[in-house]
């Protein structure tokens, strides 16, 4: 292994345009990344034509250091504007921008940057270690049936941390669900609730619903601060917290990386629902639950720890099955085809310098989160001098292209903005916006994941619940579920005595 | 009926509104799918039936709490604006600020990105409340160049250009400009 990762080092670092091609991946992502309004699956979208000029390890691996940046960018305006760069760090702003209105910016910023930095570095070794081994026991293990059932745990956990109830939080998840559907379904092919439009015919893109969800309907609440006279400008801190007081959630960091790498290998999950999941085992384990989402440094350490360990345990099942965990891989499949190049087993033995290349060029990205971040934050953090209204119009130009960049669809941008409305009501009436994006990205590949598993098990139920890893899924998803139905049940208890 | 309200009510109905629209809508692609015994038709069935449920459930916990956020939840909404003098100009305020990037956005085909983006910026800066006319026209030009520069010149990304004159030409310009000035290069 470590003479691969030498030969990687070597190949990367001993070609100048390589080099090029990296530090630009590095700064790229990290830009578009904390870009309130834009994200690195914009940046994606925008270099993938020019992507076929470059040679297959040079295309592959700008994307790949793209997806290690640009997920660690997001958390920036995650933390800074309440607006997520990707949804993978949509749970970092449930503490991080609690933390910004706090007058506490700098510390969630620098712990966002060293965790980011750490996650993604312990990711990339973990897959340099272990890419075939995992691969093989993935094949074996996983097959559609447990990826349905993580993703009914995933939904289940997201429903129990956003939103003022679990009932407003499973109203949210079931939205997006439902807003899912919209398109052709993953199975016939057939056409749903296209109401005549043939642009829906492709179903609600998830960048526009992200954006509008998130960054629009952020925009809409501060603008109506403004109006009503309410608005309180974030208080501007570039103090990083200390060694000592990273160091006592170490715990929360080895629990993430676990966590993350775990969700990462699955393919179709992702780095999303890994963020979701740390999150939710931060809470789940912590002794003060109730800190959480009111600026609580351990649920950005936990959120963005998970999402960047993500990023290298997704490249396992691109590299070694072929299957993209997410938006960015699945744009790397591009790259790969545009150079006569199908991602899978037989990549490893026609081009192990390629993927030497990435994974040595993954974990040097990860390692320059730290030292960039660190000085880049400092920088963004000015951000926050900027008066509202001359941030907001940015944003919104900015989304409006984010948005229609990805298919050229006006619809899209269009989509962007009721999402934004509607974002905008929801949230002003207590329910879940992670919520409803996660309900969206997840949908499709549960109904997929489900249909394929029937298939499998030929519609028995008992064969279907019989695999364990499903089962121990599923039922770690109905006690998720069912704590917090008992809980809201108790809560109609003790509400309906109070009246009497 | 406890601590239920009428506005309690309008947000179920609204729910069952979307539910039903949804439903009624799930009978124009019922048909089967000869490797899938379920059909199109189960998996957004499914979620209506779970969503029409839990819109209960939240009925039944707003008869008992109101309004009120259950104890531990995390990401609570914090209402920041509740004791806020609501004027009518700024409900005009914010109801123009929702509706004009929709109408942005419906205009982008016609119009075309070049020539809605100024005017779309410089409304926006005016609706959050600048008034001073060298502000909202400073602004707006650097918002503008700043754009074009990155997506236009650097990246070369395709916008929208309009379908309507004088609009389409306006872009057809501004495209020829960056030819010319890639060209330079």
């Amino acid at each position: 292994m470590i003479e691969n990762f030498l030969a990687g080092s070597s190949a990367l670092f001993g070609d100048p345009i390589t080099i090029l091609i990296f530090v630009f991946g590095v700064i790229g992502g990290m830009l578009f990344g904390a870009i309130p309004g834009v994200s690195m699956l914009t940046l994606a979208a925008i270099l993938l034509p020019f992507s076929a000029g470059l040679e297959p390890a040079q295309g592959v691996m700008l994307f790949a250091v793209i997806y290690c940046t640009g997920t660690y960018g997001g958390a920036i305006t995650a933390i800074l504007f309440n607006i997520p760069g990707a949804p993978e760090n949509a749970p970092t702003a449930f503490d991080g921008y609690p933390m910004t209105k706090q007058g506490r910016a700098g510390k969630a910023v620098g712990a966002a940057v060293l965790c980011s930095a750490i996650g993604g570095t312990a990711s990339a070794l973990l897959m340099m270690a272990a890419t075939e081994p995992l691969a093989k026991w993935a094949i074996r293990n996983i097959g559609p049936p447990e990826i349905f059932a993580l993703v009914f745990f995933g939904l289940a956990v997201a429903s129990s941390v956003g939103g003022n109830t679990i009932w407003k939080g499973w109203m949210s998840v079931l939205l997006g669900l439902l807003v899912a559907t919209i398109g052709q379904d993953p199975v016939g092919g057939i056409n749903r609730y296209n109401f005549g439009m043939t642009d829906l015919a492709a179903g609600i893109a998830f960048v526009p619903a992200i954006l509008g969800f998130f960054a629009v309907s952020e925009i809409f609440i501060q603008a109506e601060k403004r109006a009503f006279g309410k608005y309180n400008a974030p208080k501007l801190d570039v103090n990083f917290p200390t060694f000592l007081e990273l160091w006592r959630y170490k715990i929360a960091v080895i629990r993430s990386i676990l966590v993350g790498f775990f969700c990462g290998i699955l393919p179709g999950i992702g780095a999303t629902l890994a963020a979701f999941m740390g999150y939710g085992e931060a809470v789940r384990w912590s002794k003060n639950k109730e800190a959480f989402g009111k600026g609580n440094l351990e649920g950005v350490i936990s959120s963005e720890t998970a999402n960047n360990a993500a990023t290298g345990a997704a490249m396992i099942p691109l590299l070694a099955l072929g299957l993209p965990g997410g938006a960015l891989t699945a744009i790397m499949v591009a790259v790969f085809q545009f150079h006569d190049m199908e991602p899978g087993p037989l990549v490893f033995y026609n081009s192990p310098e390629l993927i030497w290349v990435v994974f040595a060029a993954m974990f040097y990205a990860n390692v320059s989160i730290l030292f960039i971040g660190l000085i880049e934050t400092k920088t963004i953090l000015q951000l926050l001098r900027i008066p509202f209204h001359f941030l907001a119009p940015m944003i919104l130009m900015l989304a409006s292209i984010g948005s229609y960049i990805g298919r050229g669809l006006v619809l899209d941008v269009i989509v962007m903005f009721l999402a934004g409305m509607i974002g905008f009501l929801l949230r002003r009436s207590g329910y879940s916006i992670p919520g409803i994006v996660l309900g969206i990205i997840l949908g499709k590949i549960g109904e997929q994941n489900f249909a394929q598993g029937m298939q499998m098990v030929h519609y028995d139920l008992v064969a279907y619940l019989s695999r364990p890893i499903c089962a121990l899924l599923i039922l770690a998803g109905a006690i998720t579920l069912g704590t917090g139905v008992y809980r809201a049940l108790a809560s109609n208890r003790t509400g309906a005595n109070q009246n009497q | 009926m406890g601590k239920l309200r009428s506005i309690h009510l309008i947000e179920a109905l609204a729910w069952l509104i979307i539910a039903a629209v949804f439903f009624i809508y799930s009978f124009d692609f019922n048909q089967k799918i000869e490797i899938y015994k379920f059909g199109a038709t189960a998996w957004p069935r499914s979620i209506l039936l779970m969503l029409v449920l839990v819109i209960v459930g939240n009925l039944f916990y707003q008869k008992a709490n109101g309004s009120e956020a259950q104890p531990g939840r995390v990401g609570i909404t914090e209402d920041d604006i509740g004791e806020a003098d609501k004027s009518v100009s700024s409900f005009l305020n914010i109801g123009s600020f929702l509706i004009l990037p929709l109408i942005f956005a419906w205009s982008l085909k016609p119009v075309g990105f070049y020539a809605a983006t100024p005017i779309f910026t410089a409304l926006v800066i005016l609706l959050l409340g600048e008034r001073r006319p060298k502000w909202v026209l400073g602004i707006t030009l650097f918002i503008y160049i700043l754009i074009i520069l990155l997506f236009m010149v650097v990246l070369n990304a395709p916008l929208p250009q309009g379908t309507v004159s004088p609009f389409y030409d306006f872009s057809a310009f501004m495209l020829r400009m960056n030819t010319q000035l890639q060209h330079l290069f």
